[in-house]
């Protein structure tokens, strides 16, 4: 920690909440809207420009506060920074004049609450953070005021309060046996509990509920929909993955192997990233098969998640894995939520392109070769080999993945499809243009630029890929296959 | 007479005897009586700041002196003391600064601001005590103090209510004399003191002593309402808004509490109670009040009345915390005296300034106040979140500390009942933040008023701000040196054997 990064570290949560003085007077309005996209400025720099291994302390915090960063929150740290300026500039076009003070003011307290969670290093301030992000949350979810809108904010409310409640108690329980305020003494103590099922228990599930695990996901598809575009962004770009985040910095990863709870979650995980699949191609609305594509995304993640809480050795490069996806899957997902709200250009040539950009973060979704989707999936694959884990759903990873990437597809072509319903000919505003842009820019291209995790196996570089290509082109191709037909029975009709 | 000995007079002697000037004053002595007022105020601010200082550093302050023989009166500071005193202090100047707002132009100011101050005297009183006897003294005048307030408006609905808080509290005061004069002639008279008396004692006692301490709970157990002497809390609540403010943060409720903490802290000492498994007993009638007050909030239309069942809920907090037997638990319970009496003074302002600006007392007519009144909803809101428990504020620092306790000792059903009544928390406060933010107004406030540039009077607006932001600061600057949870890890470690 040097004495330059320190004012960074502060004010990487103290900017979005001081930004809220501006709402103080109605005539300001106007003007905190142009703010928004400089509230993640700090915390992009510190995930940026500061090599990760820093740390902060703040004695008189809650009960003993440290802040700091790994490669892990590092990761997440940039992902989250970025999408949030992205939506910052995206929300300055889009955003129109009705209760705007209001929103300004939640977004920059979920944007406080999602950013200090990162950088939290010991439990109260983690805590403190992850509840600023939910309930701050709620009131981008029911800005829109609607009866759908509010009706979400109940489910989404309730929900996370029951989540914010099994958190608590887990990590009471754990804080407890660790007899520490840090979250890094959390995993060894729980991996030596008596009651280690139910401290596991209550944390996945809790956690479980922002990151939409099957069965607790409801608030899901319901909430990321109704908010307005930019947010729906963050939402399920970057605010999914605080649930993520939350399961990798508690749970015994690297201290025991625990192969019962690993094919728990294997499972959980395929459920998600299939039963999404199967339920977002039912959706009507763009935003909700997007939504429905979060969930599966989420659970392949999931899948990696038990994978590592199965196998002790293999937790280390898999958080790197996972880190790298987290990148991928918020860029890509942010990107095809702007795009929602984008109005076609007049020109046949332009809408062409327009089409092209926006398909292209969806198939890097789904895995097409030299996109950031390719080369997540690689370094997955890669670990995840069959030989390497002892437990009973080991042998069915690497189909599941295939099966995935078929699910991730087919939600794409769904996505466009609907999309192309529902996509109006007209102008857009500069910043919404902006903001699209540089969302797919980054997804697209910036992606290889940014710090990866050092431990991502060497598959993932572009020169691999090239060996690679069949085995990430064959699921998409099925799918298209899949999606043609269903498109010409639905046509015949 | 050196310092040591006048300080705790000093304290006790200025809201009594700004209490005689006021009664003398005549009703439109109205700048007088404020500055009165507020002088007195801040000079005990200041008495007690000095004493906190003093406590802090090894002084000790105390003056006795002896009655009839063997019944002796006792003013004493201590940390335990200091921490409801210093409570008490600063919400009283707060308080009052509000109430100047609240009753202008209101008939009869001199009698409320006399009892007012002598409200404020007994609490002082209370806290300072240090014996059972000057205890019970002080919690007597604050019954004789508050009824006034109570039944202050006259309506006929004011006057059953003070009908009602008489019958409760002087039928509770009454218990708890007969259990202190019993004890008295058992075991002669006792001053607080820290690890209590009764560590081994002859078991042929145990007896006695156990129906005494039953006695003494129930006697407390009225002005704590703990169920079920809970009756004449949600009906007080038609007092005046900083009566109500007052009663529920500092003066009954907590008197009740406080007065439960040293009986069990310093009478019988916590290892002798546990041991007698008396505080078995206690918890298990914390938890259900705890769950109790909560469930009946929820069903409330009225804001006051909703706010005056999680008083019921929240004071239980405090009992609860103690039963827990080790020192984190007591830390929590201690520091709930403090932090729930912030939290609950700030929304019962609020509710006050609702009422008095907008004319709203029904949560259902609360739609859309969040934009006329955005201050004070502010100040609403955080009080909301910090009795939900939610973090930074102060009341996750208490359900933390608490749950900690409460594993630490193998109780882990008080997790349970933490989580629960969380949840009904959340139940209940939730929906009036959704009304106060996001639902558009509908009809015009039943009962408009307009104060210039502010959303309200500047008296009525400053005090839930600031109370609001003592709340965010004690929760998030819990580990700072003075806050309320640095003070109560410094009773335990000082007065509480353990």
């Amino acid at each position: 920690m040097t004495l330059f990064s320190a004012p960074f570290v502060l004010l990487s949560v103290m900017l979005p909440l001081a930004s809220m003085v501006l709402s103080c007077r109605t005539e300001w309005q106007r003007g905190y809207r142009y703010c928004l996209p400089l509230l993640p400025l700090p915390a992009l720099l510190l995930g940026v420009a500061v090599e990760p291994g820093w740390w902060l302390e703040l004695p008189g915090l809650l009960i003993g506060g440290l802040w700091g960063a790994d490669d892990l929150r590092r990761a997440f740290l940039v992902l989250t920074a970025m999408l949030w300026l992205i939506g910052g500039v995206f929300a300055i076009g889009y955003l129109k004049d009705h209760h705007l003070r209001r929103f300004c003011v939640f977004w920059s307290l979920t944007l406080a609450g999602n950013l200090g969670l990162i950088i939290s290093l010991d439990i109260a301030s983690f805590y403190s953070f992850f509840a600023l992000m939910t309930f701050a949350g709620y009131g981008l979810v029911v800005h829109e005021g609607t009866d759908e809108a509010n009706r979400a904010g109940r489910v989404y409310l309730g929900m996370a309060v029951v989540g914010e409640m099994a958190i608590l108690s887990g990590l009471l329980m754990a804080a407890q046996l660790a007899g520490s305020g840090l979250l890094a003494n959390l995993p060894a103590a729980i991996a030596g509990a008596d009651r280690q099922w139910l401290i596991m228990l209550l944390l996945l599930a809790g956690f479980g509920v922002k990151a939409g695990l099957p069965l607790l996901h409801f608030w899901l598809p319901l909430a990321h929909p109704v908010a307005p575009t930019p947010a729906s962004a963050v939402l399920s770009g970057a605010m999914i993955k605080a649930g993520l985040l939350g399961w990798l910095v508690t749970l015994p990863f690297g201290e025991v192997s625990l192969p019962g709870w690993g094919n728990a979650l294997v499972i959980l995980g395929a459920v998600g990233s299939l039963g999404g699949a199967l339920l977002g191609v039912r959706q009507q609305r763009p935003k909700a098969v997007l939504a429905y594509s979060s969930i599966s995304q989420m659970g392949l993640m999931t899948l990696m998640v038990g994978a590592a809480l199965a196998n002790a050795d293999y937790a280390g490069p898999l958080f790197a894995v996972m880190a790298l996806y987290v990148l991928h899957h918020g860029l890509a997902k942010g990107s095809l939520f702007l795009s929602t709200a984008m109005a076609l250009p007049t020109s046949r040539g332009g809408q062409w392109l327009l089409w092209l950009l926006i398909a292209l973060p969806g198939l890097s979704l789904a895995g097409l070769p030299f996109t950031s989707g390719a080369a997540s999936k690689l370094a997955m694959k890669e670990l995840l080999k069959p030989d390497s884990f002892g437990f009973a759903m080991a042998p069915y990873l690497p189909t599941l993945m295939s099966a995935g990437a078929v699910a991730t597809m087919l939600l794409v072509w769904r996505f466009l499809w609907v999309q192309r319903a529902v996509a109006g000919v007209g102008s857009n505003p500069a910043f919404m243009w902006l903001g699209w842009g540089l969302a797919t820019a980054s997804s697209l291209i910036l992606f290889w630029w940014l710090p990866w995790p050092e431990a991502v196996p060497e598959k993932a570089w572009l020169s691999a890929m090239v060996y690679e290509a069949w085995s990430l082109f064959w699921p998409m191709l099925l799918a298209t296959v899949i999606a043609a037909l269903a498109w010409r029975s639905v046509k015949q009709r | 007479m050196t310092l040591s000995v006048l300080m705790p007079v000093f304290a006790l002697m200025t809201s009594l005897l700004a209490s005689v000037i006021l009664f003398a004053l005549p009703e439109k002595g109205y700048r007088l009586r404020t500055i009165i007022n507020l002088a007195a105020a801040i000079l005990k601010i200041a008495l007690v700041g000095v004493m906190i200082w003093g406590v802090a550093h090894g002084r000790e302050y105390e003056a006795a002196f002896t009655m009839v023989p063997g019944v002796e009166f006792v003013l004493r500071a201590d940390a335990l003391s200091m921490l409801f005193a210093g409570l008490s202090a600063l919400l009283w100047l707060l308080t009052t600064i509000y109430a100047v707002g609240y009753l202008e132009d209101s008939p009869n100011r001199s009698r409320f601001f006399g009892f007012f101050s002598l409200c404020v005297a007994s609490t002082m009183g209370i806290a300072l005590a240090g014996n059972l006897f000057t205890f019970f003294l002080f919690y007597e005048m604050l019954t004789l103090s508050t009824y006034p307030l109570v039944v202050h408006r006259g309506t006929t609905k004011a006057l059953r209510a003070g009908r009602n808080y008489i019958i409760y509290t002087l039928t509770g005061g009454a218990v708890l004399l007969f259990a202190i004069a019993w004890l008295h002639g058992l075991v002669g008279d006792l001053r607080f003191q820290e690890g209590g008396y009764f560590s081994d004692v002859d078991p042929s006692l145990n007896g006695p002593l156990t129906i005494i301490f039953v006695l003494m709970m129930v006697g407390l157990g009225v002005k704590a309402a703990l169920v079920p002497f809970h009756g004449w809390l949600p009906q007080a609540m038609v007092a005046p808004a900083p009566v109500s403010a007052l009663l529920h943060a500092v003066a009954v409720v907590k008197a009740g509490a406080f007065g439960i903490i040293r009986v069990v802290f310093e009478i019988y000492g916590l290892e002798a109670a546990e041991a007698m498994g008396l505080l078995a007993g206690l918890s298990v009638v914390a938890a259900l009040t705890i769950i109790y007050g909560s469930t009946r909030a929820l069903y409330q239309v009225d804001l006051k009345r909703r706010l005056a069942f999680s008083t019921v809920s929240q004071v239980s907090y405090i009992v609860l915390g103690l039963c827990l037997f080790g020192p984190l638990g007591v830390i929590g319970g201690l520091v709930h005296l403090v932090h729930q009496g912030i939290m609950k003074i700030t929304l019962f302002f609020c509710a006050g300034n609702y009422a008095e600006t907008l004319g709203v007392h029904r949560i259902d007519e609360l739609d859309g106040a969040g934009k006329r009144m955005p201050g004070t909803s502010v100040a609403f809101t955080l009080g909301a979140f910090g009795m939900i428990g939610a973090p930074p504020l102060a009341g996750f620092i208490t359900k933390w500390t608490m749950g900690a306790g409460a594993l630490e000792v193998g109780m882990d059903w008080v997790v349970a009942v933490l989580v629960i009544s969380s949840l009904l928390n959340a139940a209940y406060f939730l929906p009036i933040l959704h009304r106060l933010w996001f639902a558009e107004q509908c009809e015009p406030w039943p009962h408009e008023r307009r104060w210039g540039r502010l959303e309200t009077s500047a008296w009525l607006l400053w005090p839930p701000l600031i109370t609001a932001t003592l709340m965010v600061l004690a929760g998030l600057l819990a580990n700072v040196p003075f806050s309320p949870l640095s003070w109560a890890e410094l009773i335990v470690l000082r007065e509480v054997a353990l």
